[in-house]
């Protein structure tokens, strides 16, 4: 049999070929190709679609995606760094608003009654007299910018001690045991992930509304507030009295000014009902549930204080 | 309660505002320390006028005074500003800090500041001086100092009742007119028991009430002067005359006057004593009431075949039906705020106390049972006082309870006690 030398070399030229694309391809390391952070938590589709759209406010050339958490937690080299954002409270050289000194009516009468058998009631008027205006420093304002210096400086936070070591104990399967270990969390979103942090809202993508996720957080401080403000009871409101105020906040959720009363209350029940809303209001900070790397968004919000309780 | 966020998107707009209601009623809790005596002579006012002041607001439903015991800091100079973490500890939404100084002249002099414990502000500081007798009254008024202050309503502690004090057996009662603080303390007999009373109204001006008194013959209205012990008879009518009342200027007395077997209303100047018909009925008018501005008054009559509630103009005209509910109305009385008429309501075997708006809805009923009557309006409006009778061998006695149905109260009287009057604010 006569044997081709043409079809014997073109076949072994081939074979060499193939064998040889096919050795080199396959030793050629794999590319990774960058990708976008996701979510850590479940959420739905429609959800998905919209987590990365970033925020209206955001800057337009900001190419980094907004990352509110490290991806891997990685240990921290010094806890004590965070602390140092609580800086010492410094008071203003110029004194507070002091409260306002004894003195108020002036020459009123409380005339209080007699009985039959006594003079005429203006035989002896009653007045209520007013108090000089003390030309010296008001006691109250020094005493109460002393309170304000005394307030203590933030405390050096103490290190963490060590943890006991663990003792190895043999497996033994305990279903109590394995239930306290399911995560029972509600499967909502916590919060973006990434490998640097970064609080600058990012544009994000096109289909995204990511800012509408941030709704969960709004709806705790407000629940919180909620719950912490009860009305006096007072007051004949029929109608529901809306009292617009702005509260200001700092990065570790109290408030960095007084509640602001946005508008001037048009009679003493407005008044009183804002005067409630502030007591609560200042009584329940720390607002811990405002995330810290969203603080531009919550810094300042403003609200509508409703009396009615139903 | 839920539902403090309204059902629209938070962030649907960037600056759409959070809204919250009060996760509840709750009344508000304040510290009260007894006042600081000026000298040492001045422990045993200091300490009562705390007392009337706490007494008054606990009673007042609004607030929770707290117990002295739980207080951590001791005051003792109202000028130096209280440490207010120490109140804060204990829960304290508002303190009141006072001072009780008896003056050189005699006079009594008292102080006190009402502080926002956690704004660490003061609210309201006041000074008065009084005769030392009056240290009562100078509880009462600092009382309503702070109700206005904290609630932004008009308080009514500084106020008197004038009542029927109810003594002896059930068969033979001796029933005087009787003169008291709001809450009980300071009762002065009027009368002396010989004629039967009734239907004490207090003046506007608070020197005077008019009532009802039966002596020999027929029933009278009177005027008494509080103050002087004076007292004259209204116009001198044939047959009876009953349930007067002052108008809003204390100017005009309203009465029933009894012709027949109807009666009518009539409205007598006191100045000209000239007497005006009001309404001119086959029907027992009875029970009329002015509006706090004077241009109209609900009354009782029977027009419509049994006790109802009627509305018309002061001057008198077309009157206008208002209540509608099951059994039968009486006693009404026009609240000073001119919100609400409240009135006795007799059915299904019970006497209950209600109000209702002037125009005959928002019908509300605040307490029944066996026997309650004669509702009569605190001077803010918001708190109603009336007798309850239980039956049996027992006697009235006279309770209060707020205008929302809440906070039922008795108050404390010498003996058995009805009709109660509430004057208006005496400052």
């Amino acid at each position: 049999m006569k044997v081709d030398k043409t079809l014997v070399a073109s076949v072994a030229l081939h074979v060499l070929v193939i064998g040889w694309g096919l050795m080199s391809f396959s030793s050629k390391a794999f590319e990774s190709t960058e990708i976008e952070s996701v979510p850590v938590e479940f959420v739905t589709d429609d959800q998905l679609n919209k987590i990365t759209a970033g925020i209206k406010s955001g800057k337009k050339e900001n190419p980094k995606p907004l990352v509110e958490k490290v991806a891997e937690a990685k240990p921290v080299d010094d806890a004590v760094g965070k602390i140092t954002e609580k800086k010492a409270i410094v008071t203003d050289a110029a004194p507070d608003p002091a409260p306002k000194p004894v003195e108020k009516p002036p020459e009123k009468k409380p005339d209080p009654p007699k009985p039959v058998a006594e003079s005429k009631p203006k035989d002896e008027p009653k007045p209520i007299e007013k108090k000089p205006d003390p030309p010296k420093v008001d006691p109250i304002a020094e005493a109460l910018k002393k309170e304000e210096t005394k307030k203590p400086a933030p405390k050096p936070e103490a290190k963490a001690a060590p943890p006991p070591p663990v003792k190895k104990r043999e497996y033994k399967f305990d279903r109590e045991t394995i239930a306290a270990l399911v995560d029972k969390r509600d499967p909502t979103r916590q919060a973006f992930a990434g490998d640097t942090l970064n609080s600058t809202p990012a544009l994000g993508t096109a289909k995204g509304t990511a800012a509408t996720l941030s709704a969960s957080y709004l709806s705790a401080l407000v629940s919180r507030i909620h719950d912490c403000w009860q009305a006096d009871g007072g007051g004949f409101d029929e109608q529901d009295v809306k009292i617009p105020i702005t509260l200001t906040f700092k990065q570790d959720g109290t408030l960095s000014a007084p509640p602001l009363l946005e508008t001037e209350p048009r009679n003493d029940r407005e008044r009183a009902i804002f005067e409630g809303a502030r007591r609560a209001i200042i009584a329940c900070q720390p607002y811990t549930m405002l995330p810290a790397a969203k603080y531009a968004e919550w810094k300042s919000l403003p609200f509508l204080f409703h009396n009615k309780v139903d | 309660m839920s539902g403090m966020v309204r059902p629209t998107a938070l962030f649907a707009q960037a600056q759409q505002r959070l809204e919250v209601v009060p996760g509840g009623t709750q009344a508000l809790p304040i510290a009260i320390p007894n006042f600081v005596p000026g000298s040492p002579a001045d422990g045993e006012v200091s300490v009562g006028v705390a007392q009337v002041i706490t007494n008054n607001l606990k009673r007042s439903g609004l607030f929770a005074p707290i117990d002295q015991a739980a207080f951590i800091e001791k005051i003792s100079n109202i000028d130096v500003a209280p440490q207010f973490q120490n109140w804060k500890t204990i829960n304290a939404q508002a303190l009141v800090t006072g001072r009780m100084t008896r003056q050189p002249d005699g006079r009594l002099q008292a102080e006190f500041r009402l502080w926002d414990v956690a704004a660490g502000q003061q609210l309201a500081g006041q000074k008065y001086v009084t005769s030392p007798e009056s240290w009562r009254r100078i509880g009462h008024i600092i009382s309503d100092q702070i109700y206005e202050r904290l609630t932004g309503e008009k308080g009514y502690f500084d106020s008197r009742v004038v009542f029927v004090d109810e003594s002896g057996p059930k068969e033979r009662r001796v029933k005087r007119l009787a003169l008291m603080d709001q809450d009980g303390a300071n009762v002065r007999y009027l009368t002396k028991g010989a004629d039967l009373v009734l239907t004490p109204r207090f003046s506007p001006s608070t020197q005077e009430i008019t009532y009802m008194e039966f002596g020999q013959g027929d029933p009278r209205v009177y005027l008494f002067n509080i103050e002087t012990g004076q007292r004259e008879i209204v116009g001198n009518f044939p047959g009876m005359s009953f349930s007067p009342r002052f108008s809003p200027d204390g100017q005009r007395v309203i009465m029933s006057l009894q012709q027949g077997g109807n009666s009518n209303l009539f409205v007598m100047d006191l100045r000209s004593k000239s007497t005006t018909r009001l309404t001119d009925t086959p029907a027992i008018d009875t029970s009329p009431s002015y509006a706090p501005d004077g241009t109209r008054l609900c009354f009782e009559s029977d027009r419509g075949g049994k006790p109802q509630i009627y509305v018309m103009p002061a001057t008198g005209g077309p009157a206008q039906r208002i209540s509608f509910g099951e059994g039968s109305y009486s006693t009404p009385v026009w609240s000073p705020r001119g919100d609400y008429i409240a009135f006795t309501k007799q059915g299904g075997g019970q006497f209950s106390i209600g109000i209702m708006k002037p125009d005959g809805s928002g019908e509300r009923i605040l307490t029944s049972g066996f026997h309650n009557e004669g509702p009569t309006f605190a001077p803010n409006g918001r708190v109603l006082m009336f007798f309850r009778d239980p039956g049996g061998n027992g006697g009235p006695s006279l309770f209060t309870v707020d205008i929302s149905g809440r906070n039922e109260q008795r108050v404390p009287t010498p003996g058995f006690a009805s009709d109660p009057a509430w004057s208006p604010l005496l400052s």
